[in-house]
């Protein structure tokens, strides 16, 4: 039983364990199961947790929750269903012992996970933010096994490697980070929404890490080197005093540590100094954070998903079932659901619907939760637009804006499904002849395949059929995962038609690679900016960053100019587009006006 | 334009002439030589008499000149190997400057052929490199005379050919080099009737049902299938027209009906054919009403084969986000310069999460890039820097909120920073 916390730097108090461990960990559980779907009711979950976790006394049920701040009637209403459920699961009188008091009794497998790794969770924010706070005057040096320095030794362990391309990938950096590091960097703990990963921010704040391109590149800084390299030093020294001096007691903790889970073994790298450490500082702590950070690594790591060890399942991006016109678009959820269509709803961040092949997780023994099992996306996406969605989208410039992002989207086969609604059309603000060319113009030109039904109905229909052809075509499939970030796009030509592509990308990626505006470089944004003067086009932007990438490397060479008048001209003979015309003097005049009046503009 | 390049040009010649600077000195001895030994064989240009011309002028003037100019046996010798190497030099920086003419001819011949490719390749000019090549078993059908009277009254080339395809439309575009060179577009039209249509998914369905056997397959799947397996790369779109029937009073679609009543085939059947079909055959399929739809599809793909080179030149974007939409409209600016300062308030807002109301919070207090840089650079510590905008008020729908030490630091690095790449986020 791990009664006692290992004594931990930069912690004074234990806190204690939140009285209420049931409410604690079904929020926890709901907030986890809306964040995995991208929706915003994560946050409303995670206000009510962060109440709950500083409310000292036990709740007898979800209506006396209702005095603590963040807490609503839906809440209430969701823990007493689950209250209630409990209650005929484990009998009435369940209810005072495990709810309300401090103390788990032992022997009891949900409450024993529940307070210890609240506890443990305790702790790690605790040393998170201590240096933070305090110890401002400092340096900051994260402690050891944390995320900070898990990142930072494995940027300095990737770092010298020789010929290395001198920076890592996100994915990259999370499943290499994992073995040095006891908190997940993918999963939060339960009570908690922080995981490993968040003290990332940190190192770039403290300006150890830096963090460049699209999609990101982590990489150190002079200063993050400098330290990384003291901590590898460390590192090493400390191992080394651990296996001459600690021989026994090791032994006796790894066996500890490996109860009732087999893996361990397996995942963790093999003779490695920092694996060894790991058991040996764990040891008592309790057993589910480090399995479950094993088990995201373990999921991160390539490999195959071989047949009948994955299904495969629609997935509806939230926007199609909430909001808007409600009526319509539950009819396509209660479509899907009456036909049995094994679907998901969740964020998309590009497109409508697509299909995953997600991995078959069984329940591991001892662990409440099933672990999340690896979902890779086929290669089709679907984007729906009914006719007035379409003109308005038209006119708003997003009908462009939605095809340029699905075609970058990594998925090969993007498809355009719309629904014409028979004469609907004919009263939109732009002509029927318009839209059909719209629509001509997004197989011909887009190379998009263009699906025509008549109305929701028969979208579901599709969707339901198209899912069980998949189904089926993949039956004897034997997927695996290729990462965008590392390998780059294949060009789908090389697959033949009819064949199904089976070197997919994960989910995770994909979602993540999809974001809209996610991250803005310096270079991306002096593009843009530019673009707001009236006539700076995108291609004239484009040849001017060619010579001048950011805004201060233009200023820089304005302040070369030995006069007002060269600095008027600088940018007009810059040569841009396919027929390399000259910027032009006008131009060059109005950005030096921008660029380098000393007094107010006008 | 021309007057630039013009004046770029001069540089370039003045910048490579650093060594030509030195010639005047040695120019006049270049020149009389020439005279006295090698005038004939010479053909240097009028360039050096002239300059010689200039230099017996001034002459008297000392010192240079006289020192130059006195003539001694050994320096006489000595001239003479320089003369060599003086004229090699005016013979290597004539052949550079040709060099250069040539070059220029040549860019500008470049960039001309670029303009009319680019030219060759507008829409409206490679409207009329396309032809539209229709079946002859089409025009047997009623109604089909509109498709024909169409393509002629907008003078579109078209061609009524036996295609590969019976019922077919095809496109043909002539490239901009020879005149017999024409390529195959790859889409293809194929018009059917309902009842055409129904046969062909029946067919299907049996193929599917009996998983690969070989079955009879009608008149339309069979060659249909054979053309995609000799050009796998064809996108086959099938129009059926279902003219004949409308839609009755209870708004069922008369194919419903009809395949429910004949064949006792359900929607869920006829769907399975249509998902077969997209994702092993890339078929898609249209359902219209008669030969008027027909006709406007055929002119929608038209008019979408003369857009497409154009749009593929364009669309190759060396920018990572999508350059169309209202954002990136601009904000006109006068000669006068008015209007600047909305184009920096339009800036800040160019970063993720910047409401207008932050930028023109910013913009207020530092109406110009260069105030905000003097700002900057007014203060002494990075940190400083970082949060100078962080304590700007912001008023929006009645409140006050500060921007915030985020915001703040952003702006802060996209103004400065040296590393295009750096993420800002």
């Amino acid at each position: 039983m791990p009664a006692s916390e290992p004594v931990r730097l930069g912690r004074k108090r234990v806190l204690p364990a939140c009285p209420n461990p049931l409410f604690l960990r079904w929020l926890t559980e709901l907030r986890d199961e809306a964040r995995e779907k991208g929706l915003k009711t994560q946050y409303t979950y995670q206000k009510a947790l962060s109440s709950l976790n500083k409310y000292p006394l036990p709740l007898r049920n979800a209506k006396e929750a209702k005095i603590l701040q963040n807490f609503g009637d839906g809440i209430c209403k969701i823990l007493d269903e689950k209250l209630q459920r409990y209650h005929q699961e484990n009998g009435a009188d369940a209810q005072i012992q495990s709810v309300s008091s401090a103390a788990p009794p032992a022997g009891r497998a949900d409450n024993n996970s529940v307070a210890p790794s609240r506890k443990n969770s305790a702790g790690d924010g605790g040393k998170d933010r201590a240096p933070d706070g305090k110890k401002k005057r400092r340096e900051y040096v994260p402690q050891k096994r944390s995320g900070g320095h898990a990142v930072l030794l494995t940027l300095y362990r990737q770092s010298q490697i020789p010929d290395s391309k001198g920076f890592m990938f996100k994915l990259e950096l999370q499943a290499e980070a994992q073995p040095l590091c006891d908190k997940s960097f993918t999963v939060p703990d339960l009570g908690s929404k922080y995981t490993a990963w968040t003290s990332v921010s940190t190192l770039i704040q403290k300006n150890l890490l830096i963090k460049t391109h699209n999609p990101a590149r982590y990489s150190l800084t002079e200063e993050g080197l400098a330290l990384a390299e003291r901590l590898a030093a460390a590192e090493r020294q400390t191992t080394e005093e651990e296996e001459e001096e600690e021989e026994g007691p090791g032994v006796v903790d790894l066996t500890g540590s490996d109860d009732g889970e087999g893996e361990e073994d397996r995942t963790h790298p093999t003779g490695s100094a920092a694996g060894q450490q790991s058991s040996d500082t764990d040891a008592s702590c309790s057993s589910e954070k480090p399995q479950s950070s094993q088990t995201t690594s373990r999921h991160q790591g390539g490999g195959c998903l071989l047949p009948g060890t994955y299904e495969i399942i629609l997935c509806v991006d939230f926007i199609e079932t909430t909001g808007g016109s409600n009526h319509r678009k539950q009819e396509l959820v209660k479509e899907l659901q009456r036909n049995r269509v094994n679907f998901d709803i969740r964020k998309l961040n590009v497109g409508d619907f697509l299909w995953v092949a997600r991995e078959k997780v069984t329940p591991v023994p001892g662990q409440l939760r099933v672990p999340a099992g690896r979902e890779l996306v086929l290669d089709y996406i679907i984007e729906r637009k009914r006719m007035d969605d379409l003109c308005g989208s038209i006119i708003d410039g997003r009908f462009r804006e939605q095809k340029f992002r699905l075609k970058r989207c990594g998925l090969h086969r993007p498809v355009y499904l719309v629904e014409e609604h028979g004469t609907a059309a004919s009263h939109l603000s732009l002509p029927e002849a318009t839209l059909q060319q719209a629509i001509v113009n997004t197989q011909v030109v887009d190379g998009f395949f263009v699906k025509r039904v008549q109305d929701v109905r028969e979208s579901a229909a599709y969707l339901t059929i198209m899912t069980r052809y998949l189904n089926k075509v993949y039956q004897n499939r034997t997927l695996s995962c290729r990462s965008r970030e590392l390998e780059g796009d294949v060009c789908g030509a090389e697959e033949e038609r009819g064949v199904p592509s089976c070197s997919l990308i994960s989910f995770a990626e994909f979602n993540h690679g999809a974001v809209k505006n996610k991250c803005q470089t310096v270079r991306e944004v002096f593009a843009r900016q530019l673009m707001q003067i009236s006539g700076l086009s995108g291609d004239k932007a484009a040849a001017i960053l060619e010579h001048y990438s950011t805004p201060h490397s233009l200023m820089a060479a304005y302040e070369r100019c030995a006069s007002e008048a060269e600095k008027e001209k600088l940018l007009a003979s810059v040569r841009y587009g396919k027929l390399k015309r000259n910027v032009g003097p006008a131009l060059s005049r109005t950005v030096y006006q921008l660029y380098c009046t000393q007094g107010p503009l006008s | 334009m021309s007057l630039l390049r013009r004046a770029k040009t001069w540089e370039i010649s003045d910048s490579e002439g650093s060594d030509a600077e030195t010639k005047p000195d040695l120019n006049p001895e270049v020149a009389t030589e020439t005279k006295e030994d090698q005038s004939s064989g010479d053909q240097n240009r009028s360039v050096l008499p002239a300059a010689a011309g200039r230099q017996s002028a001034p002459s008297l003037s000392p010192p240079r000149p006289q020192g130059s100019g006195t003539p001694s046996p050994t320096r006489k010798r000595r001239t003479k190997e320089e003369i060599e190497a003086d004229r090699q030099k005016a013979k290597e920086r004539k052949e550079e400057r040709e060099r250069q003419r040539a070059a220029r001819v040549q860019e500008k011949e470049e960039r001309r052929e670029a303009a009319e490719r680019l030219k060759s390749l507008r829409p409206e000019n490679c409207l009329k490199c396309l032809t539209v090549r229709l079946d002859p078993a089409l025009l047997q059908q009623d109604g089909s005379d509109i498709l024909l009277d169409t393509l002629a009254a907008f003078e579109w080339r078209f061609s009524i050919e036996s295609q590969q395809l019976s019922h077919s439309i095809t496109w043909t575009r002539d490239l901009p080099q020879g005149e017999d060179v024409s390529v195959e577009e790859e889409q293809v039209v194929l018009v059917l009737g309902l009842a055409d249509f129904m046969d062909m998914v029946i067919s299907v369905k049996r193929m599917l049902d009996s998983e690969g056997e070989e079955t009879e397959r009608g008149s339309f799947l069979s060659p249909l299938l054979e053309c995609l397996n000799r050009d796998a790369q064809k996108v086959v779109t099938l129009l059926v027209i279902e003219s004949n029937y409308s839609i009755n009073a209870c708004g069922e679609h008369p194919r419903d009906e009809m395949l429910q009543s004949k064949l006792g085939m359900k929607n869920v059947d006829i769907e399975e054919v249509l998902v077969y079909l997209q994702l092993c055959k890339n078929i898609s399929l249209v359902f219209l009403d008669g030969w008027q739809d027909v006709t406007d599809h055929v002119c929608a793909v038209t008019k979408a084969l003369s857009k497409r080179p154009f749009k593929l030149l364009t669309e190759r974007a060396e920018l990572p986000f999508c350059v169309d939409g209202s954002w990136a409209s601009g904000v006109r600016v006068e000669r006068d310069g008015s209007g600047l300062v909305e184009v920096w308030s339009k800036q800040i807002q160019q970063l993720n999460r910047v409401s207008p109301a932050v930028a023109s919070a910013v913009t207020a207090s530092y109406p110009s890039p260069q105030l905000l840089l003097q700002a900057y650079q007014s203060l002494a510590s990075e940190e400083e820097r970082k949060g100078l905008l962080a304590g700007l008020l912001v008023k929006s729908g009645g409140k006050e909120r500060r921007i915030g030490p985020e915001i703040s630091a952003r702006v802060y690095r996209c103004v400065t920073a040296q590393n295009p790449q750096l993420v800002l986020d």
